[in-house]
């Protein structure tokens, strides 16, 4: 029966890898204007053998190439950098409810976005502000916290306090700002993807898969860590040190896709959650299961928003409403993965 | 090698530990016993290095251990919490496996010969068909035996337990002594182990150490120590020894 279970979960996670591959090629037919699959693939091609060119219009070829391939790329970075850092921070703090904007992240970030739209203008892409406040709200409950060591109850109260003082800068920015620059400042808000051109990725991409790359070579060391601070001291573990990594990587993944594609809400919750209920919480099959996984779950909201309705739903709205009651649905299911 | 305490002083709020000399040889089982309070398990977190502790005052040998590195010390000493409680729910075989930290560099991955050494000891404490259950599901004496497993899997010569019998049942009690005794006897290991029961104190260790206020009352082998006017005075309050069977019992 053991062998079965054992079967079962790997069949699962095979599963779960493959997902985001077949919904990443799916993803490049779907939108506002279908294209037959056999163009997707002649426009790939023509990327590395240039006879194909020929085969396909040149505005089907930029739409797949020019559009949809940087923003279905971010989908899949922004997707695994959310739910790993997720499962990581979850790891850290021995606390599967926490997510990857519990230190403040998200209204850092939308103050720095805020910021530079309304001052610096539309022409100036509000990436750089997003990442930079994201990444100065995180260190500022970190240093308010005090030392590393601080308990995870003063560090979540400290990211309620910095949150509320963000919160309260971005309400005078949005106060200062014309009714122009709030529109894409809402925009921007409410995530989505569609602003994604290969310009924004050029940094960002970088950034999330080294972060990412970090934290898979970090998977194990994540069992150690989610023990009691006292054990893992005991066990050799500099603690302070390894969190401090830990932390700066779920930092910088997470800063890298929100400052691109906007506040995703939900997915570096549930992502995980749901990697522990179908494999286990090793986090040696947690961490690569959530990237595949998260990523696989924005490629699915992303075609879902783009296609469903003629107007196109912003990515953050659509997580959140798909997350919240799958949330519910599990809380009520499994306690037991947690206990 | 033996283990040496040497002038260590450590406070934390208005507790003061003070311990002027107290050696643990290797192959000796050191029960540390006293009223609650009187600093067992700080002196036990001390060792470990989960409280932090001045250079010079522990010692193995002649080598200081608060000048190793983390990991460096941790293959020398290994600490069995009283208790832990799960978040997540570890398999038996991953939970023990994390007792391999300190020989894993920061991002490698446990290689079979971890896995071995995880499975080995989950087979000494007898748990080795509890392998794939999680940690969660187990009762508080299975998960004794396991917290033991995890401090063997990290193959330290001194292995420090902070009341591994408290909350259970006398089989179970009697099942982890024997278990740590077979330890000493059959590894050699330097094994400290703070307890409240006195009459499994006298009956299982080599040396007794009796602690009251922070500081050590009494150290020496339980017949050569033990008297009840020690008893009085480390406890407040009259105690009788009564021989039966050749031990000594405790009578309150």
């Amino acid at each position: 029966m053991k062998e079965n279970r054992r079967k079962r979960r790997a069949a699962l996670a095979a599963v779960i890898v493959a997902l985001p591959i077949i919904l990443f090629f799916v993803s490049l037919n779907v939108g506002s204007y279908p294209i037959p699959l056999r163009d997707v693939g002649k426009s790939l091609l023509s990327l590395v053998v240039p006879s194909f060119r020929s085969e396909v219009p040149p505005a089907v070829r930029d739409i797949i190439l020019l559009i949809r391939l940087p923003r279905l790329l971010l989908a899949v970075a922004a997707g695994a950098s959310l739910a790993v850092s997720g499962a990581a921070l979850q790891a850290l703090f021995k606390n599967p409810l926490v997510n990857e904007y519990i230190l403040g992240l998200s209204s850092g970030s939308a103050f720095g976005a805020a910021l530079s739209l309304v001052f610096l203008g539309r022409a100036f892409p509000p990436q750089a502000g997003a990442f930079l406040f994201a990444v100065v709200a995180v260190l500022a409950v970190l240093l308010m916290a005090g030392r590393l060591e601080a308990s995870l109850v003063s560090l979540l109260l400290t990211g309620v306090i910095v949150s509320a003082f963000f919160s309260a800068l971005l309400m005078l920015v949005e106060f200062l700002a014309s009714p122009y620059a709030l529109q894409s400042l809402f925009y921007w808000l409410m995530g989505n993807l569609s602003l994604a051109g290969w310009g924004d990725l050029a940094l960002s991409l970088p950034l999330m898969a080294a972060g990412l790359a970090l934290l898979f070579l970090l998977r194990w060391r994540l069992n150690v860590l989610s023990m009691n601070e006292e054990e893992a001291r005991a066990m050799g573990v500099d603690v302070r040190r390894e969190k401090w990594l830990v932390i700066l990587a779920a930092t910088l993944i997470t800063a890298a896709a929100t400052s691109v594609a906007g506040i995703i809400g939900w997915l570096g919750l549930i992502v995980p959650h749901l990697v522990r209920m179908a494999a286990g919480v090793d986090n040696r099959s947690v961490i690569p299961l959530s990237a595949a996984l998260g990523a696989s779950f924005l490629l699915a909201a992303d075609a879902a928003a783009r296609s469903l309705t003629s107007i196109e739903i912003p990515i953050g709205i659509f997580t959140s409403l798909i997350g919240i009651p799958v949330f519910l649905a599990l809380l009520n299911k499994s306690k037991k993965v947690w206990l | 090698m033996s283990l040496r305490v040497e002038n260590l002083v450590f406070t934390n709020r208005n507790f003061t530990l003070r311990v002027e000399k107290l050696e643990f040889e290797s192959g000796r089982l050191a029960a540390i016993v006293g009223p609650n309070g009187a600093g067992k398990t700080t002196l036990l977190k001390c060792l470990a290095a989960i409280h932090p502790v001045s250079r010079r005052v522990i010692f193995r040998g002649r080598q200081d251990l608060a000048a190793l590195h983390p990991a460096e010390r941790a293959r020398l000493i290994s600490y069995v919490p009283q208790e832990h409680s799960p978040v997540f729910s570890y398999t038996v075989r991953d939970f023990v496996l994390t007792g391999r930290a300190a020989h894993l560099a920061l991002f490698s991955l446990p290689s079979a010969r971890d896995e071995a050494a995880a499975e080995e000891a989950l087979e000494f404490v007898g748990l080795e068909p509890f392998a794939g259950r999680p940690y969660s599901q187990l009762s508080s004496g299975e998960r004794r035996l396991v917290l033991i497993a995890r401090a063997l899997a990290q193959k330290a010569e001194v292995l420090l337990l902070d009341e591994p019998t408290t909350f259970l049942d006398p089989k179970h009690e009697w099942a982890v002594l024997e278990l740590i005794r077979r330890l000493t006897d059959e590894r050699k290991l330097t094994v400290l182990v703070t307890l409240h029961n006195l009459d499994m104190a006298v009956k299982y260790s080599d040396t007794l150490v009796f602690l009251k206020g922070g500081r050590v009352t009494a150290a020496g082998r339980p017949d050569d120590i033990l008297t009840e006017r020690l008893l009085r005075d480390v406890y407040d309050m009259p105690m009788k020894i009564v021989p039966c069977d050749g031990r000594k019992l405790i009578v309150r």
